[in-house]
């Protein structure tokens, strides 16, 4: 017994978490399939949107952990560690990090340190220096 | 009580960083910290919804639905599917 599907609505106060609710009755959620997409990122529109998504920066790595290198895989390690690369100069910004991500190399960037650069970026997360301007760059390509 | 973790832990932003607009069968996200919208379709919706409860596996994700819900269709594997689409977009994190 995974689940017990005798429980009784919790949700009575919340009518928006169930867009498929009847009242009185509990919703069938469809899983659907595994290889259906589900999400679609809309891409911001507006010019000043775009701008400041463009000019926002990732610090690599972040304040708190300064001077550590960025291994291949996006991990911060002690300085000078073997196969580890330096961190960049200053912060990337959100359009360089764009270029990054799609392959290119940016003027004032060691070409061999992308990889690690993107990786770090990719890793990310919530509450990190740099995610906000991760997410937003975040949209479906062309 | 045992806990199998199988695959990874996911967590979302909490629910008043997002504003939700039900369009009949999709729902449209606007991701406050980001500022990126998303149109969301089912089960996506109610899965972020789920982590409102707090970092959760796909396994445990289920059975948080499943509380509410009548599920149809495959469990976990769907459910870590539809989070890592959630991630790449930016509305979840593994934890």
């Amino acid at each position: 017994m995974a689940q017990d599907y005798d429980k009784p609505e919790k949700n009575s106060g919340e009518s928006d978490a169930n867009p498929l609710g009847v009242a009185g009755r509990r919703g069938v959620l469809m899983l659907g399939a595994v290889a259906a997409s589900t999400v679609v990122t809309i891409r911001p529109a507006l010019a000043s949107t775009a701008a400041s998504v463009l000019n926002c920066k990732i610090p690599i790595p972040d304040p708190a952990h300064s001077g550590q290198y960025i291994t291949q895989d996006g991990r911060l390690v002690a300085p000078n560690t073997q196969g580890a690369v330096a961190p960049p100069p200053r912060p990337i910004t959100g359009d360089e990090a764009k270029k990054m991500i799609n392959g290119q190399s940016p003027a004032g960037f060691d070409p061999s340190s992308r990889e690690a650069y993107v990786n770090y970026i990719r890793r990310l997360q919530h509450g990190t220096s740099g995610f906000t301007c991760y997410a937003s760059l975040q949209a479906p390509r062309p | 009580m045992t806990t199998a973790v199988a695959g990874p832990v996911y967590a979302a932003d909490p629910p008043a960083a997002r504003l939700s607009v039900t369009l009949d069968a999709l729902v449209a996200v606007y991701h406050r910290p980001s500022g990126v919208t998303h149109l969301l379709a089912a089960p996506s919706p109610e899965l972020l919804d789920a982590l409102a409860d707090g970092p959760a596996d796909a396994a445990t994700l289920r059975d948080r639905l499943a509380v509410l819900y009548d599920l149809e269709g495959d469990g976990s594997a769907t459910i870590a599917a539809r989070m890592e689409e959630l991630v790449v977009a930016g509305l979840a994190w593994t934890a």
